[in-house]
């Protein structure tokens, strides 16, 4: 992936980084919501330097919505940087109201992840439970946020005005390797509003995925599912290579594999919220 | 010229109009209709057609101007041969 080195001037983000630090030793020690995604690597990674190794704890909430290989980038990513983990199974598919898939299901993944975390946190010491929810997620459509509210989880990097991309130069700069990690919400985020959220269908999605990234697909990946249709999107810049026939026999076949009877691909190719905006949740 | 045949739910995004305007792109496909999603099935040369990124840079303006969110090709399969286009689904070929 390429930064746009323009977009972050070095005072900008050595200030910001400047600020976590300062946030991080007045409210430390911190458990940290910890995924291995972009934005909780980074702030686990920044409360560890800037708190030692027992100033920080990162928790993995563990569920069939979280994907395995993110769950091996988070622990590749605590164990380089020395930061403690622990993990806890979530159990947000067992409650109809998140099964049922509404458009605030984020509510309720949020609300089992937090009421199972913070406890723990709290038991071990950590009065102070971080997310990684940056400055550009304030603006888009977020029902988990208000279960962070609820449970007063900190967000840091959003507070102290980190965008994503602030967060990418950062994480570069410290050497974690997901600086250059698409963005990867859970896997229900493929599955309508509306459409049951199960196992199978989580997993059918995880293997599809996980196949377009053994084909060498490393940006941005999203496969939409539609019941039998598997709508695939891809970063916009990786789409015409993919649209030549032996790649695209190569994609069909890995996605069929999964158990799609039908594979289409975007021809606008990834867009984060997709399938809000194509049920009026948002606009395009 | 088009042939078109729709069946299941009639939205009012205009589908039958969107079908003619690929048509004179060039692009030879029939067309599903899923809510706000068009579903392109191309034939061999319109899926050579929209290989071309100034082609499928106007199919999706089309589509915007037709009212739908989301355009989409669906890939031939050789795995699938027996399954059909769900009921609710508007479908037109040319």
């Amino acid at each position: 992936m390429a930064l746009d080195l323009d977009a972050v001037s070095e005072a900008d983000l050595a200030a910001k980084c400047s600020a976590l630090v300062a946030w991080l030793r007045a409210n430390g020690p911190v458990a940290v919501g910890y995924s291995g995604g972009v934005d909780s690597a980074y702030l686990a990674v920044a409360a560890r330097q800037a708190l030692g190794a027992d100033g920080v704890l990162a928790i993995i909430g563990r569920s069939a919505s979280y994907p395995a290989e993110q769950w091996a980038t988070a622990r590749e990513v605590a164990a380089r940087f020395d930061v403690r983990v622990l993990e806890l199974d979530t159990a947000e598919l067992d409650d109809p109201r998140y099964a049922a898939n509404p458009s605030n299901r984020c509510y309720y993944c949020k609300t089992e992840l937090w009421s199972r975390l913070v406890p723990v946190a709290r038991a071990r010491g950590f009065a102070t439970v971080v997310d990684g929810t940056n400055a550009d997620d304030l603006s888009d459509y977020r029902p988990g946020a208000q279960a962070a509210r609820e449970h007063r989880i900190a967000s840091p990097l959003a507070e102290l005005g980190f965008t994503k991309l602030h967060i990418r130069h950062a994480s570069r700069a410290l050497g974690i390797p997901t600086w250059q990690q698409p963005s990867s919400p859970c896997l229900s985020s493929r599955l309508p509003y509306g459409t049951e959220v199960t196992r199978s269908r989580l997993r059918q999605i995880e293997l599809a995925e996980a196949s377009l990234r053994r084909l060498g697909i490393t940006g941005d990946l999203r496969v939409r599912f539609h019941d039998d249709l598997a709508r695939v999107e891809l970063a916009p810049a990786e789409l015409s290579a993919w649209l030549e026939p032996e790649r695209l026999a190569a994609l069909t076949d890995a996605v069929s594999e999964a158990g799609f009877a039908r594979v289409a691909l975007d021809l606008r190719g990834f867009r984060s919220g997709s399938l809000n905006v194509l049920h009026g949740v948002s606009t395009a | 010229m088009t042939r078109s045949e729709e069946r299941g739910d009639r939205s009012a995004r205009n589908a039958v109009a969107l079908g003619a305007a690929i048509a004179k792109l060039g692009v030879d496909c029939a067309l599903e209709v899923r809510g706000g999603l068009a579903l392109l099935l191309p034939s061999p040369t319109g899926a050579v057609a929209l290989q071309v990124v100034e082609t499928r840079r106007a199919v999706l303006a089309l589509a915007k101007d037709h009212g739908f969110t989301h355009v989409a090709i669906e890939l031939p399969n050789e795995r699938r041969r027996s399954s059909t286009p769900p009921t609710d689904a508007s479908l037109l070929r040319d």
